[in-house]
């Protein structure tokens, strides 16, 4: 309940903070427009070419840019804001502050950052999602969209735990910024279904950056190729990937504490 | 060196009948040593460490002891590196102690408990913890969040600090666009919001003009009056130690110098005293009597040795025509200067 709490004032905090940057929100839209623009002139390029796409479709392809879309637009949001400080307090001494708190400072780290205008990506994303599930040909059902937030929700969480992982490398590493870069990198090989791919690429982007996961996954279910096995596996490996970075993380600060030397 | 007992601990022995008082923070051969990678410079050198690294022990701190009491205000002082700040984060819980004892509040400070962390504070003077864009005023709200402050109990406490610090006016402003000394009142009274029972203050006032440390001292002075906070301060500032702190703890190497009476420091480690005099009839040599500070006109002041101190006061009074005089201590900065000169010496 307290951290309930907790994450709902630092968020109340962060959008009021965000509102007063009204500029930002423009830059933002533009922003927005041009990538859907471009990732729309790239379905369309294949297409022209080809009537489907190692057995994926056009609307099939359109739920899985907008599941791209959306869920970049929510790590934009709060994953990557709130990763990118802690890597700022490690290096600056200023996480003292987070680890003398009476909260779990996993918690702290994790919901202090809130990007607001991030969110016209989430919405951008949910847009390309609706058209392509209106062009589908296949109904579609409540079971799927349950199947979807499911599928969404679990995604978030994985990559959210990759991030936490990766960040607390600072700890022994101290400068890791060039970490966002290599995400944001692989992150954009998501805009593709991973089932494309060859194989070793494909096992990287589900097990080891969790992209599969984060839009294929989800968009298997807009498309109803989602098996409960398959959901189940992602219920399984997010509740595995959550307990091996709450343990990284916690090495990290017992390290930071000097309590492994 | 030996530990001088704290004036509560004489008074407990003399006064068995009495309750024992518990001290708050309880400190026993505290030990905090760091592994550092040892490097020479050169390129061949540096490639040799990448195989084999070379380390070396520095003791950060090296078994120190001590007690403080409910409600004492202790300045902890020392130069730069001596392991003033390694303690205060081994006490507040964010280093583990290599070897010793630390309990504060009858915690293990290191195991960060939640009910030991909503007791304490940690204020750096060189570190923000207030979100920079923001106002004030909702860095405060998210530290009620954290502490889970009950409304109105953080109203009446908000308010209660920002009149005693003069903030009214400021709290609307993002911090970015406070002077340096309001910023610094503004983390004071985020650190204070729950009320903590320790407060570890590491150099609060550092980089601060002298109205403005004033300010910030009354303030944590007042704090400890009202709430019987007990507090641990660190400062360069010896205004800021003489203005708060009877006791202070001197740590030089990481081992304890000194640890008792502001005012016993200066008996203890000050070989000498100054006398000033005012001459009725002029200018006269005073060489025979000391060493001459200054002489101006009729004024003069002399450095004679503290053990000399009376027989050359005798001295001045009968064989000058003296118009006032008086003994002094030497300022507290010179003593701990001189302190710190003949460690290092010695070292």
């Amino acid at each position: 309940m307290r951290l309930l709490s907790l994450a709902y004032t630092y968020l109340r905090v962060g959008i009021l903070n965000e509102l007063q940057y009204r500029v930002n929100f423009f830059i933002q839209i533009l922003q927005s427009l041009i990538a859907l623009v471009v990732g729309l002139i790239g379905l369309w390029l294949v297409f022209d070419h080809t009537t489907d796409l190692n057995g994926w479709t056009q609307p099939e392809l359109l739920a899985v840019m907008g599941v791209f879309i959306l869920m970049g637009g929510l790590i934009r949001a709060a994953i990557q804001p709130n990763m990118m400080r802690l890597l700022d307090d490690v290096q600056q001494g200023t996480l003292d502050f987070a680890l003398t708190k009476p909260v779990d400072a996993q918690v702290i780290v994790s919901v202090r950052e809130f990007r607001l205008w991030q969110v016209v990506d989430v919405i951008l994303g949910l847009g390309v999602v609706v058209a392509a599930v209106l062009r589908l040909e296949s109904r579609f059902t409540l079971p799927d969209l349950l199947g979807f937030l499911i599928a969404l929700a679990l995604g978030g969480v994985m990559i959210y735990c990759f991030w936490l992982m990766l960040t607390s490398t600072a700890f022994w590493i101290i400068r890791v910024y060039e970490l966002v870069n290599l995400f944001e990198g692989l992150y954009a090989a998501g805009r593709w279904p991973v089932s494309i791919y060859p194989n070793w690429l494909r096992f990287g982007l589900t097990f080891l950056i969790p992209v599969a996961f984060a839009v294929t996954v989800p968009a298997e279910a807009l498309t109803g190729r989602l098996t409960p096995l398959t959901l189940l596996g992602a219920g399984l490996l997010a509740a595995g990937l959550f307990l091996l970075a709450r343990l990284v993380w916690r090495l990290g600060v017992r390290n930071y504490s000097g309590a492994s030397a | 060196m030996a530990k001088i007992p704290s004036l509560l601990v004489v008074f407990q022995r003399k006064n068995k009948h009495l309750p024992k008082p518990i001290p708050i923070i309880h400190v026993a051969r505290l030990s905090k040593h760091y592994q550092v990678p040892v490097r020479e410079a050169g390129l061949r050198q540096a490639a040799r460490a990448l195989i084999q690294r070379q380390h070396r022990t520095v003791k950060a701190v090296d078994e120190i002891s001590f007690f403080i009491h409910p409600g004492e205000v202790v300045g902890f002082l020392g130069p730069n590196g001596a392991g003033k700040t390694t303690t205060l984060k081994m006490l507040s819980g964010l280093l583990h102690p290599t070897s010793g004892q630390v309990r504060v509040l009858g915690y293990e400070p290191h195991r960060r408990q939640r009910a030991f962390l909503e007791q304490i504070t940690l204020v750096m003077g060189n570190r923000n913890q207030l979100a920079w864009d923001l106002p004030a005023l909702d860095s405060f709200e998210l530290q009620r969040a954290i502490y889970g402050i009950p409304e109105h109990e953080y109203r009446q406490r908000r308010d209660e600090f920002i009149a005693l610090l003069d903030l009214q006016d400021l709290v609307h402003k993002p911090v970015r666009n406070l002077s340096l000394g309001e910023r610094m009142k503004m983390e004071i009274v985020g650190a204070l919001l729950h009320r903590p029972q320790v407060l570890f203050l590491d150099e609060p006032t550092i980089g601060l003009d002298v109205t403005m440390q004033r300010r910030i001292r009354t303030f944590i002075s007042e704090y400890n009056r009202r709430y019987g906070a007990s507090v641990m301060l660190t400062s360069h500032y010896m205004a800021d130690v003489e203005a708060l702190c009877k006791r202070v703890i001197v740590i030089h190497h990481g081992r304890i110098l000194y640890d008792g009476d502001l005012s016993g420091l200066v008996e203890r480690f000050s070989a000498y005293k100054t006398i000033n005099l005012t001459l009725k009839n002029g200018p006269v040599s005073l060489e025979q009597y000391g060493e001459v500070v200054s002489q101006e006109g009729s004024n003069a002041s002399l450095r004679v040795p503290k053990s000399e101190t009376s027989r050359i006061t005798s001295r001045l009074l009968t064989e000058q025509a003296v118009a006032d005089l008086t003994v002094v201590d030497p300022p507290i900065e010179d003593v701990i200067e001189t302190v710190f000169n003949q460690q290092a010496e010695a070292a």
